[in-house]
């Protein structure tokens, strides 16, 4: 079926090729997306790793750094380098599942509110600012304690979903404000009421039109959540709160690493590398995404709460 | 103008670098080379001096340096007197029996050379003080043998009568051990109550310091107490204790001098101080806390075993299974370098040692009990499936969860993590969980996992101090404290033989009580109730500048404070 | 804006009547309670636990409790000595009176605990957020005037990498880079202390600043990135507005410009980003506390969180959350008095 002129008045295909070049262009971009990249496949790859991360090797406890264990050795002898990279599938996905989460309570929310303003937006907006004034990390101390394990298929007991949901259910409010602010903007726009005119429900309207307009700042929200949730799930764990032992984390392998970092340095330095540049990765990427959306940082002014 | 400007804020900040620089050299009062002061550290304030009510040992810390029990425990388990002139005992005439009417007296006589840091001498009025304090319905607390103290008699100013309406073994310690002292009667206020009243705060002193100032979350400072009773004591004029949250930066802190004792130090740093030029390690003869495998015999989610037994556990042969593939030496060996001891009963200390051979460590043998208990593996997935087995429906897996707590911190998890692996080679499949402390051991209400039953394995450190098991093997065995909510038998093991055997333990008669006890080791063996595997240590650490420094797994480190030197 | 004020104060109240009720259900629907497990002797007889949740209020169900948390109990008969007839009236006063009751912990009443703590967090994290904006906003200034030269790459760089060193693993490696390893050549002692806030007995200038270099350290790093770019940022906008074009066809001097112009233009974003984000400095930080040893806020919720000491959750929660709701409404106040284009109703 032929797309209608109104929606190829909308069509964001010509932008969207703009976009990509404009990230290319941004050389920090680039290498944080590499980075990312390389840190997000060896996680995958983490299976393929001659040693076991659970299986204990007494006698090999402590080793530094060598050849057979490039990060070497925990408490229980086992590889540190290995567990380093299934806590990168641990803390990636909670990061992942945390965006995913806040995102979608955050469209939800700042759509309607903004979609129907009036009552709707003044009860949303209050609820949003209520979650906003509780003090995020001393909650989230809180409710991870509450929340006990929901098994995943695919990995060990571990509290992945748990820690994503409770640490997405108190980031998801910047995105609501931030779609809100879209909607505001765009509502009065000449193709919105057109569209309105025609017929076209809400849902088509939100997800057809003002929020693809409006994606390049989502997006980059996103990306920025991303690095948020990761250190957060990483400072959970390290107090005892997020995700538990034996299931490596890069928190909990630094809370791990806690009672001996004088003496067996290693066991600190690694995990916290591995937060370090897949968190510098990330917000690179979301500064070349930012610029590349939006290089006039017109936007910006929209979006920023 | 610019100019003038620039300059006036260079002469400004050279003056303010000069000063801060002068006032910062001024020298540091050096107090700790004119007195001898000495520098302990933990990791957190004690909640308050009455290491009854606080229970977290912090205050048993500070509580030995100010004040005096009846009595105290040495490390041996031996019970000496430190308030009373002398143990009462049926020999002395101090305690005499009705037998008749099934009660006691025990008759304390008090030191009378022994003041309060103000010049009041302590007297029976302190004792009698304290007791009517403690047992206040209303602000006082609950104690082992407060169900057996009809009331406290003061006969004259220096000796005191408790009159029990039954024989009770715990006499001795009904006033001292590690937690309960004498308070003043003329200074704490029994409006405020036991549990929180100001003097828990702010004591005042009979033992040999004084509590100078406390700055919460941050130090305390104590100084010798002029008036304590023993001449020459104590060695030390100044303790200061230390607030230092981590671990490792109060390892380090002993390394580099800035404290001369750590409290409670775990196998890995006492590993790697003992061997440090300076630095001494001191480890209790005695080990108070015992690593025990509890294993439900309910089902998950229920509490009484009869009626929904455990599909797993309920099975004597696969708690003995269990037993006998933990492998105990290596864990205690390379885990915990040696400081811990393999332990198999209950009954391991003077003067009540039983003769319990203990369980081997083999796994074949293990496997072959799960055969004989109709666990067989048919599938050669490694896991083993029920057929024929007691409690569970055909079929079902030998899965469940092995839980532990992380509160007390690495070895323990790891110890964890390799039983987990031990049982996996004999078929089982246990899933490693862990769970916070104050969930494991909450109320059933509150969501308790042991106390609700909502729990297949469990595995944590537990133990009584002292010499006399009796109370402690009553709240864990008993039929009766099965119930949530009415003890901690929360392996839900019924046998009214083993309650036959409790009521009988509580005679004053050493030998019967010893054949009892040891009747008591058979039975638990037998029935693999709660398998004890390994102790935990218990130690401290400390600079070579101190002497007379004794860990002690009967009370804290600081319980013979008084008799502590500097080098 | 009088009106203004007024109607959000009302929504501040409704807002924390709401909370109020979240935060008692959350505190105490967490599993685990504070009769269990903080103690040596692992489980309390049960005889023991009846007194105390007695004397904790915790026998009463929840909508009790939290009545009782806000309006005290003095009015009501309560049975205190569990003989289970209701003889003597409560002792508590509710928090609506500034009552917030008593640490299960300590037996201490909960503002005086936190009295004996706040003026350390504030101590701290008034320097540590002192320190960053002196460093950060010389540093946006300077990145955003220079932009693209290398100075500004270098800045920025350093501004990312410090927004992405987790706190924890930083303060871990502060202390075995200048407590352990490093020493003082003189004296062959640790080159700066391993926390607490000064030496004992000694008051001097020098030792409390010693004693605060690691832990504003730690702190500040992320403090210093996102605020360096978030005034780069702000200042980029300002620089290449209209007006300035103006004001340097005149022939104005460019210093003249960069501060009377565009910096009080590009600071006004970042006052009100920083009055939202002065609430942290009550909460204080928990993890420079609690690796620095200073006895501070964050400390105290960390460990009351762990020994489920409910009412000092609830009060540092509850004040933590009126704090950053009367701080969102200083800084919309701040804004409008600050930029004349904005108006309320």
């Amino acid at each position: 079926m032929q797309p209608s002129t109104l929606e190829s008045a909308t069509n964001n295909n010509l932008e969207d090729q703009g976009v990509w070049r404009r990230f290319k262009r941004h050389p920090g971009a680039i290498t944080g997306f590499i980075i990312l990249l390389i840190i997000t496949v060896a996680s995958i790859l983490a299976p393929l790793s001659p040693y076991p991360p659970n299986e204990s090797n007494i006698p090999e406890r402590y080793q530094p750094p060598s050849l057979q264990h490039p990060m070497g050795t925990d408490a229980l002898g086992r590889d540190l380098l290995t567990r380093v990279l299934y806590g990168g599938r641990i803390s990636l996905s909670v990061g992942l599942l945390v965006v995913a989460i806040s995102m979608v309570l955050g469209i939800i929310v700042g759509s309607l509110a903004g979609y129907f303003g009036g009552r709707v937006d003044n009860i949303l907006m209050r609820i949003t600012d209520a979650a906003l004034s509780l003090p995020a990390f001393l909650v989230l101390i809180l409710l991870s304690a509450m929340m006990r394990e929901v098994d995943l298929p695919f990995y060990e007991t571990n509290n992945v979903l748990s820690i994503a949901l409770v640490i997405g259910l108190l980031s998801w409010m910047t995105t609501a404000r931030l779609v809100r602010a879209i909607f505001l903007t765009q509502r009065e726009m000449d193709y919105v009421l057109a569209a309105q005119a025609l017929g076209a429900s809400g849902y088509r309207i939100t997800m057809h039109h003002v929020l693809p307009n409006g994606i390049g700042p989502i997006i980059v929200e996103a990306t920025l959540e991303l690095g948020y949730a990761i250190i957060t799930e990483s400072g959970l764990s390290f107090l005892g709160f997020g995700i538990q032992p034996p299931t490596a984390s890069w928190g909990n392998l630094l809370s791990d690493a806690q009672g001996h970092f004088t003496q067996y340095p290693w066991l600190a330095i690694f995990p916290g590398m591995m937060i370090f540049f897949t968190i510098i990765s990330v917000n690179y990427i979301g500064d070349g995404l930012r610029d590349a959306y939006d290089p006039y940082h017109v936007l910006k002014k929209v979006g920023e709460v | 103008m610019s100019i003038n400007l620039n300059k006036l804020f260079g002469a400004i900040t050279f003056l303010v670098v000069l000063s801060i620089i002068l006032t910062g050299c001024a020298p540091a009062q050096g107090i700790q080379d004119e007195q001898r002061s000495i520098t302990i550290t933990i990791p957190e304030d004690p909640p308050s001096f009455n290491a009854i009510i606080g229970d977290t040992g912090y205050d048993a810390l500070v509580s030995n340096m100010v004040l005096l029990g009846l009595t105290g425990i040495d490390p041996d388990s031996n019970i000496y007197p430190e308030l009373a002139a002398e143990l009462p005992s049926q020999e002395n005439g101090g305690v005499v029996v009705d037998e008749n009417a099934g009660t006691m007296d025990v008759t304390w006589k008090i030191r009378q050379d022994v003041k309060w840091s103000d010049g009041t001498p302590v007297t029976a009025e302190d004792v009698v003080f304290t007791w009517n304090a403690i047992m206040d319905p209303e602000k006082g607390i609950w104690v082992r043998g407060s169900d057996y103290v009809d009331n406290v008699e003061k006969i004259d100013e220096h000796t005191v009568v408790f009159h029990y309406n039954s024989l009770y073994t715990g006499y001795l310690t009904q006033l001292g051990g590690e937690q309960l002292v004498v308070w003043p009667a003329h200074y704490c206020d029994p409006e405020q109550g036991f549990s929180q009243w100001d003097c828990g705060r702010e004591p005042l002193s009979s033992g040999p310091f004084v509590l100078k100032e406390w700055q919460v979350g941050d130090h305390m400072t104590f100084e010798k107490n002029p008036n304590y009773f023993e001449a020459g004591k104590p060695g030390v004029d100044e303790i200061v204790i230390k607030i230092v949250p981590e671990d490792s930066v109060r390892k380090e802190m002993l390394l580099k001098g800035d404290t001369d004792l750590i409290m409670w130090v775990s196998e890995t740093i006492a590993r790697e101080l003992d061997g440090q030029p300076n630095i001494s390690v001191s480890v209790s003869p005695t080990n108070r806390w015992v690593l025990r495998v509890y294993m439900n015999e309910a089902a998950r989610g229920t509490t009484d075993p009869v009626s929904s037994p455990n599909p797993f556990f309920a099975d004597v042969r696969v708690r003995q299974a269990v037993r006998q593939a933990i492998d105990v030496d290596t864990i205690a060996e390379s885990v915990f370098y040696g400081y811990s001891k393999p332990a198999w009963t209950e009954f391991a200390r003077e003067p009540y040692k039983c003769d319990v051979p203990r369980p081997k460590y083999d796994p074949e043998a293990a496997k072959a009990l799960l055969e004989e208990a109709g666990w067989k593996d048919t599938d050669g997935d490694g896991v083993r499936e029920c057929h024929g087995c007691a409690n569970a429906k055909e079929g079902d897996l030998l899965e469940f969860e092995l839980a532990t707590y992380p509160d007390y911190g690495e070895p323990i998890l790891l110890a964890h993590q390799l039983i987990g692996e031990q049982l996996t080679k004999i078929g089982m499949r246990p899933k490693l969980v862990v769970i916070e402390g104050t969930v494991m051991w909450a109320e059933a209400e509150d969501g308790g996992t042991e106390q609700s039953g909502n729990y297949d394995m469990d595995l944590w450190d537990d133990g009584y101090s002292g010499v006399d098991p009796t109370d402690y093997l009553d709240e864990i065995y008993n039929s009766n404290a099965a119930v949530p909510g009415s003890g901690w038998n929360i392996v839900r093991w019924i046998s009214p033989e083993m309650d036959q055997l409790l009521a009988e333990a509580r005679t004053l008669d050493e030998n019967k009580r010893e054949e009892v006890f040891c009747q008591m080791a058979q039975l638990l063996d037998e029935q693999a109730v709660v398998p004890l595997l390994f102790t935990i240590i218990n130690a401290d650490a400390y600079s070579s500048r101190l002497e007379g420094i004794q860990s002690n797994g009967n009370d804290v480190v600081t319980w013979n404070a008084a008799d502590w030197t500097v080098k | 804006m009088i009106q203004y004020i007024a109607r959000r104060l009302v929504q501040i109240l409704g807002i924390m009547v709401l909370l109020s009720i979240v935060l008692f259900a959350l505190v105490n629907i967490a599993p685990g309670g504070p009769l269990a497990g903080q103690g040596q002797s692992r489980h309390i007889p049960p005889e023991r636990a009846a007194a105390l949740k007695r004397q904790f209020g915790l026998d009463k169900p929840l909508p009790v409790q939290y009545v009782v948390w806000l309006v005290g109990n003095d009015w009501m008969r309560v049975d205190a000595d569990g003989d289970g007839t209701a003889d003597s009236y409560g002792t508590r006063r509710g928090i609506l009176r500034g009552d917030f009751g008593f640490s299960f912990q300590t037996r201490q009443p909960v503002l005086d605990e936190i009295r004996l703590r706040l003026p350390n967090t504030l101590y701290l994290m008034g320097i540590t957020l002192l320190v960053a904006l002196g460093i950060a906003i010389p540093a946006g200034i300077i990145s955003a005037v220079k932009q693209y030269s290398k100075i500004d790459i270098t800045i920025t760089t350093l501004a990312f990498a410090g927004q992405a060193v987790p706190e924890f693993w930083l303060g871990l490696l502060l202390i075995l880079v200048f407590y352990v390893w490093l020493q003082n050549p003189f004296t062959g002692e640790p080159l700066l202390p391993s926390g607490g806030m000064s030496s004992l007995d000694t008051f001097s200038l020098w030792d409390r600043t010693r004693h605060l270099i690691l832990p504003v350290m730690c702190g500040a790093l992320g403090w210093i990135a996102w605020y360096s770019r978030f005034l780069r940022s702000s200042m980029l906008d300002v620089l290449h507005m209209d007006y300035l074009r103006t004001a340097r066809a005149k022939g104005l001097p460019e210093r003249f410009i960069l501060y009377k112009h565009a910096l009080r233009n590009a600071i006004i974003p970042l006052v009100t980003m920083f009055a939202l984000d002065l609430p942290t400095i009550f909460a204080g930080a928990v993890f420079v506390e609690i690796l620095f040893s200073w006895p501070g806020m964050g400390r105290l919720y960390y460990q009351a969180a762990t020994q489920r000491d409910y009412p000092v959750l609830l009060a540092v929660l509850i004040i933590g959350a009126g704090l950053i709701l009367l701080s969102n409404l200083l800084a919309d106040i701040l804004y409008a008095t600050i930029d004349p284009r904005i108006r309320y109703e």
